[in-house]
């Protein structure tokens, strides 16, 4: 009785934390606190354990250099599982427990749908949420003057490709695995589009986000006699999916939208993943972008294991240079306000991966084009420039 | 002509998976027909087996560099070795401190089980997903255009020969029987003089065993192995209790019934009836609650007379 | 207060009650963070329905129930789509809601009359992944897997927009569905529940009409549930079909087995034990075992709540209310305690 007692007690003082009421929420006179929510124990744990690393690679090399405007940058990451409502749990307690000045690299589109209402009840901007759904700039969405999305939507990537699919092969027949949430949902309007534009009918097939088994969807595409299938899935879909079909003896043209660009994707899939062909939204890591040439000298400089280099670490990476651009542009006594006054000052911005960013008043999409890059030899090569 | 070959292939292909089925569901029913204890930990276990396999093949491969018979093998072995441990100290660690407890709460303990071990393999193991290897690489055997490949083969043999095992041993050997008595009535059995403690602990070594040797034959057949693997033991669930809990027969009759099942109504059913591709994941317990309305006790389950 | 037997002392119920509604205060003079304090609470009351209602189901009745997250499903799509869709008035989805789910109850409650234990716990396992499937199947009005943004709750035109506002409108219903499920559970029903639970054949000898009251126990629990539900969806604003899963029916298990069964009380304390472990003390130990030992990852908050249950099961089996009463007895008997343990 007596343990259950000082247990509860003991749970109660724990959990009672000191608040630090500051000038705006997060930000005090040497440091700044940002709040991330990724997936970390869920279908996606491999993108919570490299993407936020990539970040703090950045966020270290900005601190030792002096922080902006003298403040450091910190970074609290909580995990939603890939669950919406997990999400607006944790977004709860980053904003309203933790009080952080600003949300960051949320990853997710159904998470990142799911905490407009937070966004727009607090006031707290989210940048560069790790999702390329075009619904994140579209402005009629609640809270869409809080959030600038640095990526180039599904929609416009699934009509790049497809595009790109017809000057390989004007009679191409053509499937499309997708998952059945926002994200396939994004993907099926550019895929509509699509349709429209080049009067050809695209198979579908649907998957729900965290399945490991593709043998139905890929024998209806093998049945449906699919010459060339884009998959829009994340990391784990591609490589089963691939090598199913391989096991089936079912070999298309593989594509893939944003998320599948990890070359582990090919390094898993083996012999099974040569010609995958993926959209891009930036430049790869191992290129001779300004930020890649960054990346791999502060990667060399503070020992990132190897394992952990790639395109979502360095996605992690780039996102954080918008956002000290950002926080650069915010001044000397930042505000959630000036934030958002800040960023949307960006005009044309090179920031050294991605395409010129460009933000304003109403337009929070950042960028509209993609490169391809395909798979030869296991080596990813870029094999487009930049396609609108 | 064209479906009914796609039938076969798909029913092969189901045998197949059916029998991982099968062999999950054996180990829950061995715990169950000496226990009365539902193992909602039998995933995991499996899972365990599988991550210990793959730890022992890199091991061994890093030394002889070369993926040889006798690198599976030695994996093999070695994981056979630690799943004798493994069980053991389940045991030690499910039945002492709960002995004497409802059958309830031992089963709430078995689904805590496995939660910790699913969170401590991805903490050891790390986030990243593994790339199994494959004994049999990528062989396959073709007959008349129907594909089956070398792994399916070896699984189905597995189950075949795993299941006959402990047939023989639960109904013809003087320990099984002694196991069977402690089920039905562990007061009587210990007065008649059998160590109930001891075979406890015996039918969960079994269980990790079988355990240990599904995982290790079910994670090439995954293209990623990643602890969500734990989630296919709540499927072999159906399996189990459509054949009847408590039956070793029907343990692989249930589970080679699921395992067709799905896969039909994944491939043919799917692509020529829409709508049931929207149902395809949860096939299993839609036959299962049909099958249980007209036989409550499972396809061979025996009727439990309740006692007052 | 005058109780069903006469030394049952219920003066302390008003002053529960009176306390319970200053807590928002409370909490808003000592720290910041309130408003999340006050969301993790509402998480908590809206809980407590469903558990009281599982309770009686599982804890009084015996039957097992391991899909118990889908009747929360249901209420809350179902609330959704008569309000936001239909233009049904949030009152009445209160009252609608829940009697779908019951009717819900009915339909699994008839497999349950011959389908028994853990066959029966199996059984309601499969309901809930079926009922999570036909939630995406039925996209055209759930919006499928995306998931479904809900309108606040709306009572005679006031808005409850915020954690706030809701505390107060949870709370009361929480209140009220505790004091009923209490009444039940003290009814000839609740008496007949308990016979079945422990001796069917000898509750039908007694006259315990089986059918009756098998259907009964999962109509209650639906109704339940489904309220619990629609509070549930329009609190949260959004609702997907990931958090309706397996593991949260069986959340909703071991609250009522940590908090002790067949006890609504039990219910309520187990409810408030998991939620506040879950959402408070897991991650500050986390974050604490973060800072000393360096290691991260989300697996750590499972893996506590793995241990934290499963030491709970071992060491204190009769549950938060069977420690309670041993508690109060020990108090009642002093000084005389005796040496050994009465229960």
């Amino acid at each position: 009785m007596k343990k259950a007692t000082g247990l509860f007690i003991l749970m109660g003082l724990l959990v009672m934390g000191c608040g630090n009421r500051a000038s705006a929420p997060g930000v005090s006179e040497d440091k700044i606190l940002i709040g991330n929510v990724q997936d970390l124990s869920g279908p996606m744990k491999e993108l919570g354990a490299v993407l936020p690393a990539g970040s703090n690679l950045y966020f270290r090399y900005v601190n030792e250099n002096g922080g902006v405007h003298g403040r450091q940058i910190e970074m609290k990451v909580e995990d939603h599982q890939y669950n919406p409502q997990k999400a607006v749990a944790a977004a709860k307690k980053l904003i309203e427990k933790d009080q952080v000045f600003c949300l960051y690299q949320v990853i997710g589109t159904s998470p990142c749908e799911a905490i407009r209402p937070i966004l727009a009840e607090s006031g707290t901007p989210l940048v560069a949420p790790a999702t390329q759904s075009g619904s994140m700039s579209d402005m009629s969405r609640e809270a869409a003057d809080l959030i600038f999305h640095t990526d180039t939507g599904y929609d416009i990537q699934t009509r790049i490709l497809v595009d790109n699919i017809l000057s390989d092969n004007v009679n191409a027949k053509i499937g499309l695995i997708y998952q059945d949430d926002d994200y396939g949902e994004n993907v099926l309007k550019g895929a509509a589009v699509a349709e429209a534009n080049t009067g050809i009918p695209i198979q579908k097939e649907a998957y729900q986000r965290g399945a490991t088994d593709f043998a139905g969807q890929v024998a209806n595409l093998m049945k449906g006699g699919a010459t060339h299938v884009i998959i829009a899935g994340v990391v784990k879909e591609p490589i089963i999916v691939m090598k199913t079909a391989a096991a089936m003896g079912f070999g298309p043209k593989f594509y893939g939208t944003s998320p599948t660009m990890d070359h582990r994707i090919s390094l898993a899939a083996g012999p099974a993943g040569e010609g995958f062909t993926s959209a891009n939204f930036a430049s790869l890591w191992n290129s001779d972008a300004e930020s890649a040439v960054l990346y791999r000298d502060l990667c060399t400089k503070y020992e990132v294991p190897k394992a952990y280099m790639g395109m979502y670490h360095f996605y992690g990476f780039i996102t954080a240079q918008v956002l000290v651009e950002g926080l650069k542009r915010a001044g000397q006594y930042p505000t959630r306000e000036r934030l958002v006054n800040g960023l949307e000052t960006l005009k044309d911005w090179d920031g050294g991966a991605y395409p010129p960013i460009t933000y304003s008043q109403n337009d929070h999409a950042g960028t509209k084009s993609v490169i391809l890059v395909q798979v030869k030899e296991g080596v990813q090569t870029v094999i487009t420039d930049w396609v609108e | 002509m064209e479906i009914f070959i796609g039938l076969i292939q798909e029913s092969i292909s189901g045998i197949a998976l059916g029998s991982i089925y099968a062999l999950i569901a054996l180990g829950f029913t061995l715990i169950y027909k000496a226990t009365e204890v539902v193992n909602f930990a039998q995933g995991e276990l499996m899972m365990v087996g599988a991550y210990i396999n793959f730890y022992f093949v890199t091991t061994f491969l890093a030394q002889s560099g070369e993926p040889t018979i006798g690198v599976f093998f030695l994996a093999f072995a070695g994981s056979i070795i630690f799943s004798f441990v493994f069980g053991w100290v389940l045991d030690w660690v499910i039945n002492r401190p709960l002995k004497d407890e409802p059958i309830f709460s031992v089963i709430m303990a078995t689904i805590s089980l496995s939660i910790i071990l699913r969170a401590l393999v991805a903490i050891i193991a790390g986030p990243m997903s593994l790339i199994p290897y494959s004994p049999f690489g990528n062989r396959v055997l073709s007959l008349n255009g129907i594909i089956i490949s070398a792994l399916d083969l070896s699984i189905i043999f597995s189950a075949i020969v795993l299941v006959t095992i402990f047939y023989y041993f639960f109904n013809k050997t003087k320990w099984g029987i002694a196991m069977q008595a402690t089920s039905e009535d562990p007061v009587a059995a210990q007065l008649m003089g059998i160590p109930v403690k001891r075979v406890y602990g015996l039918v969960w070594i079994f269980s990790a065993l079988v355990a240990t040797i599904s995982g290790i034959l079910l994670a090439p057949r995954m293209s990623l192995l990643d602890t969500s693997m734990g989630f296919l033991g709540l499927k072999a669930f159906p399996a189990a209790v459509l054949g009847g809990f408590g039956s070793i027969a029907g343990a692989i009759v249930g589970g080679i019934i699921m395992g067709v099942i799905e896969t039909i109504s994944m491939g043919t059913l799917s692509f020529h009836f829409k709508w049931i591709k929207e149902m395809n994941d949860i096939i299993v317990w839609i036959v299962l609650i049909a099958v249980l309305m007209v036989k409550p006790d499972g396809l061979f389950g025996e009727e439990k007379v309740k006692k007052v | 207060m005058k109780g069903r037997y006469e030394d049952e002392n219920l003066s302390w119920i008003p002053l529960l009650i009176i306390g319970i509604f200053l807590i928002p205060f409370m909490l808003k003079e000592i720290t910041f963070s309130y408003k999340y304090y006050l969301f993790v609470l509402n998480m908590a009351g809206i809980y407590i329905i469903l558990t009281v209602g599982l309770d009686l189901l599982s804890g009084y009745t015996g039957l097992i129930s391991l899909g118990h997250s889908s009747f929360l499903a249901i209420g809350a799509y179902t609330s959704a789509i008569l309000v936001d869709q239909i233009g049904v008035p949030f009152i009445l989805s209160l009252v609608i809601s829940p009697l779908v789910v019951g009717v819900f109850g009915f339909l699994i409650g008839f497999p349950a009359l011959r389908i028994t234990g853990m066959y029966l716990g199996l059984t309601t396992m499969g309901f809930g992944f079926i009922v999570k499937r036909l939630i995406i199947a039925l996209r055209v009005w759930t919006q499928g897997a995306g998931g479904l943004e809900v309108s606040p709750p709306m009572i005679f035109g006031y808005t409850f927009n915020s954690d706030w506002d809701n505390y107060f409108l949870i709370f009361t219903f929480a209140i009220i569905a505790v004091i009923v499920g209490r009444r039940i559970g003290k009814s000839k029903i609740g008496r007949a529940f308990m016979a079945i639970r422990d001796s069917e054949q000898a509750a039908e000898a007694t006259g315990v009409h089986l059918a009756k009251y098998k259907m009964l126990a999962f109509f209650i629990s639906g109704l339940f549930a489904g309220f619990a539900g629609a509070l549930f969806a329009h609190t949260s604003h959004f609702i997907s079909t990931d958090h309706f899963d397996i593991l949260l029916s069986i959340y909703f298990i071991i609250m009522i087995l940590v908090g002790g069964v067949s006890s609504i009380y039990g219910a309520v304390l187990g409810t408030l034990f998991i939620v506040l472990l879950d959402f408070l003390f897991v991650p500050e130990l986390k974050d604490l075992i973060h800072r000393v030992l360096n290691i991260e990852g989300g697996d750590i908050q499972s893996l506590l709540f793995g241990l934290i249950m499963f030491l709970f099961i071992i060491f204190q089996p009769t549950g938060l209310y069977g420690m309670w009463i041993k508690i109060k007895i020990y108090w009642k008997l002093f000084p005389f305690n005796p040496k050994k343990r009465l229960i």
